[in-house]
């Protein structure tokens, strides 16, 4: 049974991540200093700040997926998810991954079927029985809103959907890995008005059962969904808070300009 | 009054064009450049078939040549004739592997013994060489010079006598014998070691033995190839009746084409006197109608004559294959004799047919064009040059080119595409800075350099494993030919992975880094990535890498020309997989060869163009294909 902790805020919110002191660096050129945050479970936690501020360097921190990047390391500070420090050397980077699940920017469905799209990462933890992958595909798809629109067609090539379609299948893909915690970074960057409304109303859905970071450069996306967001500027982080909060009264001279629109 | 038509200088306006700009000087430059390599293409394409299309008229006209002189009547008993001594000596070879595999024995020692002592003659012919031509030319017999190369002799022998081959069928003792007689052999001597000597005996002797019980064979075979005597008399006779006749007409057709040319070179004459002379040349030319009808009735008299023989020697044969052993005990001979029993039916039922076949044949029959062109595709020889008829059916020649295609991508596919997914996904930089400039570096060897290589390295090595009695399991094993198409499957295996490899690994390249980044936020792992992921969207990219390193391999000429054996004849498949490695000929390896041989203008020159269209055609099918799968890869 899930405890909806949203429509209770007064209860004690428990922490999903847990960062502290956060260096990072790209070789020698550093990208984050001294990051100290805690993102709350089943929250929508916005970051928030001008290009190149380092928000999605921390969120692709959250899944380690900066390991990518030749040259990318931590310099300092720890990570911890559910009590873990995920930058330990013993780390399984795929069980994390499927821990941590990621949607990108630019929605990125495999040249598959919808169906296959889904199904992918249950397919590599092992799931062969095809009742099995029918049923965890109708969920995932249900729960990213995408059911009714493509339930006729799963085995079609998903990369004739429109774009929101195809990053909701993106979403779709992500929680088919049954994950805990749920990166976006600018999931709405490539998508129209529309089709950002959508993905909006869905991740309200989703929170229920997701710890959702998101990135955006959108301020008002960050008042409409965010519960709580953290304003970044040159790779620290400025101020964070409940969303109100940051957006009316921000105790921070530099949070106040860009929010206001003096820069950014 | 009216305005004036050209602009005068008050219509002119500030952005008036002026003249020709250096800019579009440019843009014509670039533009004839793109334009002169499609011209020359369409001229390419004119050439061939305008060259290329006059053979089948000509074509048919020698096949009408060949019915109508008869020469086709005559060839029913002639590939009767040859069936039955193909047969025959198909027997004859079983007869000997069961003699010497029966004799094996006697047959390695006698080889055994021989081999050391020629590797002895071999290895101290310079220094005896040496004693008997001075001795020879009359010195003293007793002189310093002669003990001097006496000497060198001596330790020459000493040497030899330490690097002889091995004689694991020979006793230790029979060996020390061997080797004691050449130690104390003379520098004059010509006689062969007494071991050697009996070892030939007994296997001599051993054969006679082994033939005895054998006896029963041998007389069938004989009297199997003595039943063919009447066909052969007749066939011979024939031919040559046959042959005058088409000389006659071929003559003839000649003749016609002579006056024909003058009568157009009349056309054109415009002095009055040349043209006078031209026309009375072109009457002269004016051929006699050779007479066909004479031969032909002389020919048709012989029906009867044939048809009965052809009875006659379908009894004989099926009387005397009855009588052929079951099985042999060595198990060449058996596998020979199982290929004789296949045969035989084939034959009897083509004796059996003859007479039919003979009876109904018309010489007045048309020759439509359609029968030259199925000729050309379907035809099962590709025979020129001879003295009988010429045919030219490419089949042998695409089999050729096709088997030693296969043999080179399934090398090819593994080894290039395997290549580029491992560079592309696992390599560290180190091993991509050294592997990708060596793999394009074999795109930069010669292919004529490569061929000798195949011959003298790869061809002699492969013959020589293929002794190995280890490897006999492997199909068509020993390999009788060094040059045969699997030998030239791996070398244009060789010079394709570049193609396949550089193609494939754009491919993988190409494939969007969104794709990779998703499957590892996914948990994927780096294998799943690279095989669920990036080769699956890579894929079509994959097969245009390797369609196109087929266009490559079938137009590939120097290297097959070299190596594939250039035997024209469809490969013997009773052989399964060692059918490969037979030697075969191809359609471009028959261009390079033939094309510069041909007179300019005849019908074989015109085949070979035919051959170079259907190359093309076949190699432009490939990368249209190709270029299509290019087009659906994502990026």
């Amino acid at each position: 049974m899930v405890t909806d902790l949203s429509d209770n805020p007064a209860a004690p919110m428990a922490t999903a991540i847990h960062i502290r002191d956060l260096c990072f660096a790209y070789h020698t050129k550093p990208a984050l200093h001294d990051v100290t945050l805690d993102i709350p479970t089943r929250q929508i936690t916005a970051f928030i700040g001008p290009s190149g501020c380092g928000k999605s360097t921390l969120l692709r921190c959250f899944n380690r997926i900066n390991d990518r990047i030749p040259g990318a390391h931590l310099t300092a500070g720890s990570i911890h998810i559910h009590g873990i420090e995920i930058n330990r050397p013993d780390i399984d980077l795929q069980e994390l991954r499927r821990r941590v699940g990621m949607v990108f920017q630019k929605y990125n469905p495999f040249k598959k079927s919808i169906y296959e799209n889904v199904v992918f990462s249950p397919r590599l933890g092992g799931i062969r029985k095809r009742a099995a992958l029918d049923e965890l595909a109708e969920t995932a798809l249900r729960s990213a809103a995408l059911w009714d629109e493509v339930k006729d067609r799963l085995h079609t090539s998903a990369l004739a959907l429109s774009g929101g379609q195809q990053q909701r299948l993106c979403i779709a893909r992500a929680i088919a890995n049954q994950p805990d915690i749920l990166l976006m970074d600018e999931p709405c960057a490539a998508l129209d008005p529309t089709a950002t409304l959508k993905i909006e109303e869905l991740l309200h859905q989703l929170k229920k059962h997701y710890t959702i970071v998101i990135v955006t450069h959108n301020m008002a996306q960050a008042t409409r969904c965010a519960d709580l967001t953290a304003f970044m500027y040159l790779g620290k982080l400025i101020e964070s808070g409940p969303t109100l909060q940051i957006f009316t009264t921000p105790n921070n001279p530099q949070t106040l300009a860009y929010i206001s629109g003096s820069f950014g | 009054m009216p305005p004036e038509e050209s602009p005068s200088p008050q219509n002119q306006h500030c952005f008036q064009r002026r003249g020709f700009s250096y800019d579009r000087a440019i843009k014509y430059f670039f533009a004839s450049n793109a334009g002169l390599t499609i011209v020359i293409l369409l001229l390419i394409i004119v050439f061939l078939l305008k060259e290329g299309l006059g053979f089948f008229p000509g074509y048919r006209r020698e096949l009408e040549i060949y019915r109508i002189a008869g020469l086709e009547f005559v060839d029913i008993s002639r590939r009767n004739l040859t069936a039955h001594e193909q047969l025959s000596s198909v027997l004859n070879r079983a007869y000997f592997a069961e003699i010497n595999g029966q004799c094996a024995r006697e047959l390695k020692r006698t080889r055994e013994a021989s081999a050391v002592f020629n590797s002895f003659s071999d290895q101290t012919s310079a220094t005896r060489d040496l004693i008997v031509n001075n001795q020879n030319s009359g010195l003293d017999p007793n002189s310093e010079m002669l003990a001097a190369l006496r000497k060198n002799h001596a330790i020459q022998k000493e040497k030899a006598l330490t690097s002889l081959p091995a004689t694991p069928h020979l006793t230790a003792a029979e060996r020390e014998q061997l080797l004691a007689s050449i130690r104390t052999r003379d520098a004059t001597a010509t006689d062969d070691p007494p071991l050697v000597t009996t070892l030939a005996q007994q296997y001599a002797a051993a054969q006679q033995q082994c033939a005895k019980p054998l006896a029963e064979l041998r007389t069938v075979i004989d009297s199997f190839e003595a039943a063919g005597a009447d066909l052969s008399t007749l066939v011979t006779e024939m031919t040559d009746a046959v042959t005058s006749t088409k000389e006659a007409l071929q003559n003839a057709d000649l003749l016609e084409q002579n006056r024909k040319s003058l009568l157009a070179a009349a056309a054109n004459a415009k002095d009055p006197t040349e043209r006078r002379k031209l026309l009375a040349d072109a009457h002269a030319s004016l051929a006699e109608k050779p007479d066909i009808e004479g031969p032909m009735r002389a020919l048709m008299r012989r029906q009867p004559d044939c048809s009965a023989t052809h009875t006659a020697l379908r009894h004989a044969c099926a009387d005397i294959l009855a009588r052929l052993p079951p099985s042999l005990s060595q198990s060449d001979a058996n596998r020979l004799l199982r290929a004789a029993n296949k045969a035989t039916p084939l034959l009897l039922d083509s004796l059996g047919q003859a007479p039919q076949q003979i009876t109904q044949w018309r010489h007045d029959k048309p020759v439509p064009l359609s029968d030259a062109i199925r000729s050309f595709l379907t035809g099962k020889d590709w025979v020129t040059g001879g003295a009988w008829q010429d045919f030219y059916g490419i089949l042998p020649l695409l089999i050729g080119s096709l088997m030693i295609s296969f043999v080179a991508l399934c090398l090819a596919i593994p080894a290039g595409v395997g290549a580029a997914i491992y560079i592309n996904q696992f390599a560290s930089p180190t091993e991509q800075s050294v592997v990708k400039p060596v793999i394009e570096f074999i795109a930069a060897i010669p292919s004529v350099v490569l061929g000798f290589i195949g011959i003298l390295i790869f061809g002699t090595v492969l013959r020589d494993l293929s002794q190995l009695d280890a490897l006999a399991w492997v199909p068509g094993f020993p390999i009788e030919e060094r040059l045969n198409m699997f030998t030239a499957g791996c070398l244009l295996a060789l010079m394709s992975i570049p193609t396949i490899f550089s193609l494939a690994e754009d491919a993988l390249n190409n494939v969007p880094s969104a794709y990779a980044e998703a499957s590892d936020a996914l948990g994927a792992s780096r294998i799943q990535t690279s095989f669920r992921v990036i080769i699956p969207a890579a894929f079509s990219g994959i097969l245009a890498a390797v369609l196109l390193g087929l266009g490559r391999v079938i137009g590939e000429t120097m290297v097959v020309l070299l190596v594939a054996g250039n035997r024209i004849k469809i490969p013997d498949f009773s052989a399964g997989l060692g059918s490969f490695f037979q030697p075969s000929h191809t359609l471009t390896g028959i261009i390079a060869q033939e094309l510069g041989e041909v007179p300019l203008g005849s019908v074989h020159y015109r085949a070979l163009f035919v051959v170079g269209i259907l190359l093309f055609g076949i190699v432009l099918g490939i990368n249209v294909t190709a270029h299509k799968f290019v087009s659906r890869t994502p990026n």
